[in-house]
């Protein structure tokens, strides 16, 4: 398949097997033919020094009857065409002819000749070394051509089949071809299916957080606006109680701190439905996670070692406030992952991507320059499932009331409103890490 | 020349009629065919080697009685190129142990000389020749059967004379005494 079509190595064998067999068979049928002639003129020979030996007396006796016997004896073979006797003056004494061949009346000389389809061989019958007259036999021989006949029916055999294997394994050889390029084409084909289902799943995915997003979002703020009038009003109401009403305002105290709390979560929901107002300025990760390390090694506790791998210089675009609200989360995620302590790595590096990082859809990735920071603990991780589900609001596998199943979505709402990615790597046993992927301020220095 | 001319005696023979007392102006032919297969036996019969005296010593054709051929035997012997030496011919007047013969014929003439004569050969490496027409028979007797001269060959005579003859004669006889069966 490289540009010029070249001979296939089995159809050459064939044909070279072809062109030797050939040759070899050539030579055997010339030695043949030869050892079959040798052989034929032997044979005949003897049989005429046989009748030659036996008819002595027949003829010195002029004994025709016994010569006919003799000289009969012989036409049992179908290759003598003819058998005569001659006595000592060369008279035909006795003989046979069969199939148009004619007896020569009178002795010819002792020798072999080779006339056309026949041969003739003669010899001097003698008695006691006195020769008593001349017995001559003829023998059929199969004509050269056609004798070459047959051989040619032989070489045009060898060549046909020989033919037959170059163009069977020739079109083998193209089915094999074919069933190559087949394999090849239906694995691509495999490949782009589980390629185009990953898509679907990433881009389905991100519809149903699109939509939860929305939905959610439009409850939250208008639930935010309503918690805004019951705020205002009960604070009016504080006022118009006036400070000896010191049962009510306890009351008034109580709902206005569960008022705070139900802000509090409808933010978040914002957050998680990209609605929040963001404030974006230029951050340098490296820098923000440094200022946030007391801070995180507060959060998580004694039994977990901190290790900062800031690596990156890069500076990207993002409200600083919620990044770091983002950053304390992911901290506080994996120190619930690693209830016997552990190592957690917060690590900033500059990364260039070309391709879109796992579970993100291709429609929503832009190639280019990014930072990475990632949070990476020594914990527990997570099945597959609950990976895939990680930031589903409302999904959280922690028990009743501990947690609202919010941070992970607001994180997710929050980059994604950043033009960020969030990718999460986790195994049963192997710890988790989430990376969020930030594009690189253009104008960063 | 000769075949031809054995075969048109053979021919003669069979409208002479039956050769019973070979007279010499009526069996001529007949008498120049025996000659000649006199010459002939030959090659055919190997006698044993002390028999002759030398290896260039003539083979002897002996004739008992009446000189039948009238001279043909000689002309035969004289022209056969078949035997591997001379051919001298002897005729005898009576049985004569000393006189050395290869090949004996006897011909038409007193019983008792006869068989006396071939009682005397028994044993002894000579070819005893019996013409045809006579009761007694010698190791080959001739016959004329089928208008054509033939002979008989009692081969266990010969052998007791040490004589060996070839199968190619015997299978031109008309009849063999076989060995070993007497």
């Amino acid at each position: 398949m490289t540009g010029t079509r070249r001979w296939n190595p089995s159809v050459v064998m064939a044909l070279v097997a072809a062109a030797m067999l050939l040759v070899a068979g050539v030579l055997m049928a010339i030695y043949e033919e030869r050892l079959y002639s040798a052989q034929q003129v032997k044979n005949i020979r003897e049989q005429a020094q046989i009748l030659a030996a036996s008819v002595t007396a027949a003829i010195v006796f002029d004994d025709r009857r016994a010569a006919q016997e003799y000289v009969e004896a012989l036409a049992t073979n179908p290759e003598l065409q003819a058998a005569g006797v001659y006595d000592g003056e060369a008279h035909l004494l006795a003989g046979f002819s069969r199939g148009g061949a004619r007896l020569p009346s009178a002795a010819p000389g002792e020798g072999t000749v080779f006339g056309k389809g026949f041969m003739d061989v003669t010899l001097r019958a003698s008695q006691n070394g006195a020769a008593v007259g001349t017995v001559m036999l003829r023998a059929v021989t199969e004509p050269v051509e056609r004798r070459y006949a047959r051989y040619g029916g032989l070489i045009l055999l060898v060549t046909m089949g020989a033919l037959v294997i170059a163009v069977l394994s020739f079109s083998q050889n193209a089915l094999q071809r074919r069933a190559q390029q087949l394999s090849v084409v239906n694995s691509r084909l495999q490949e782009e299916m589980e390629e185009r289902r990953k898509t679907e799943e990433a881009l389905r995915q991100s519809h149903k957080m699109e939509a939860v997003g929305q939905l959610s979002g439009g409850i939250a703020h208008d639930f935010n606006n309503l918690i805004m009038i019951v705020k205002g009003n009960l604070r009016l109401l504080k006022r118009r109680l006036g400070p000896d009403a010191e049962q009510a305002g306890t009351y008034i105290a109580s709902a206005d701190e569960a008022l705070d709390r139900a802000a509090h979560l409808t933010q978040r929901i914002l957050a998680f439905s990209r609605r929040q107002p963001l404030t974006p300025q230029r951050v340098n990760l490296s820098t923000l996670a440094q200022g946030l390390s007391e801070l995180i090694r507060h959060s998580v506790g004694e039994k977990v070692e901190i290790d900062m791998q800031l690596d990156a210089q890069g500076s990207i675009l993002c409200d600083l406030n919620q990044m770091e609200n983002v950053i304390l989360n992911l901290a506080i995620n994996a120190r619930d992952a690693m209830p016997d302590g552990g190592t957690l790595t917060v690590a900033t590096r500059d990364v260039t991507l070309n391709a879109p990082p796992p579970d993100v859809e291709s429609e929503n990735f832009a190639p280019g320059a990014y930072v990475a920071l990632s949070v990476r603990d020594t914990g527990v991780g997570m099945p597959e499932d609950v990976r895939r589900r990680a930031v589903d609001p409302f999904f959280t596998t922690k028990p009743q009331g501990k947690g609202t199943g919010l941070g992970l979505s607001m994180t997710f709402g929050f980059v994604r409103q950043s033009n960020g990615y969030l990718t999460i790597d986790s195994a049963p046993g192997k710890g988790t890490t989430m990376t969020i992927l930030m594009p690189r301020d253009g104008e960063a220095a | 020349m000769r075949s031809r001319l054995l075969a048109a005696v053979g021919c003669m023979i069979a409208l002479a009629g039956p050769a019973t007392a070979p007279a010499a102006a009526q069996g001529s032919l007949e008498y120049a065919v025996k000659a000649a297969y006199l010459t002939r036996f030959i090659p055919f019969i190997s006698w044993p080697d002390d028999v002759f005296a030398g290896a260039g010593a003539p083979l002897t054709i002996c004739v008992l009685g009446a000189d039948v051929f009238d001279g043909r035997l000689e002309k035969a012997a004289a022209s056969s190129k078949l035997a591997d030496r001379a051919i001298a011919v002897r005729h005898l007047k009576g049985p004569d142990a000393s006189a050395s013969c290869q090949i004996l014929f006897i011909g038409a003439g007193d019983k008792s000389l006869i068989d006396g004569t071939l009682d005397a050969m028994k044993g002894r490496p000579v070819v005893t020749v019996t013409d045809s027409g006579i009761a007694s028979r010698g190791v080959i007797s001739f016959v004329v059967a089928s208008n054509r001269v033939r002979f008989d060959i009692d081969d266990a005579l010969a052998s007791h004379g040490g004589l060996i003859i070839s199968s190619k004669l015997l299978g031109l006889a008309r009849t063999v005494q076989q060995r070993g069966q007497q």
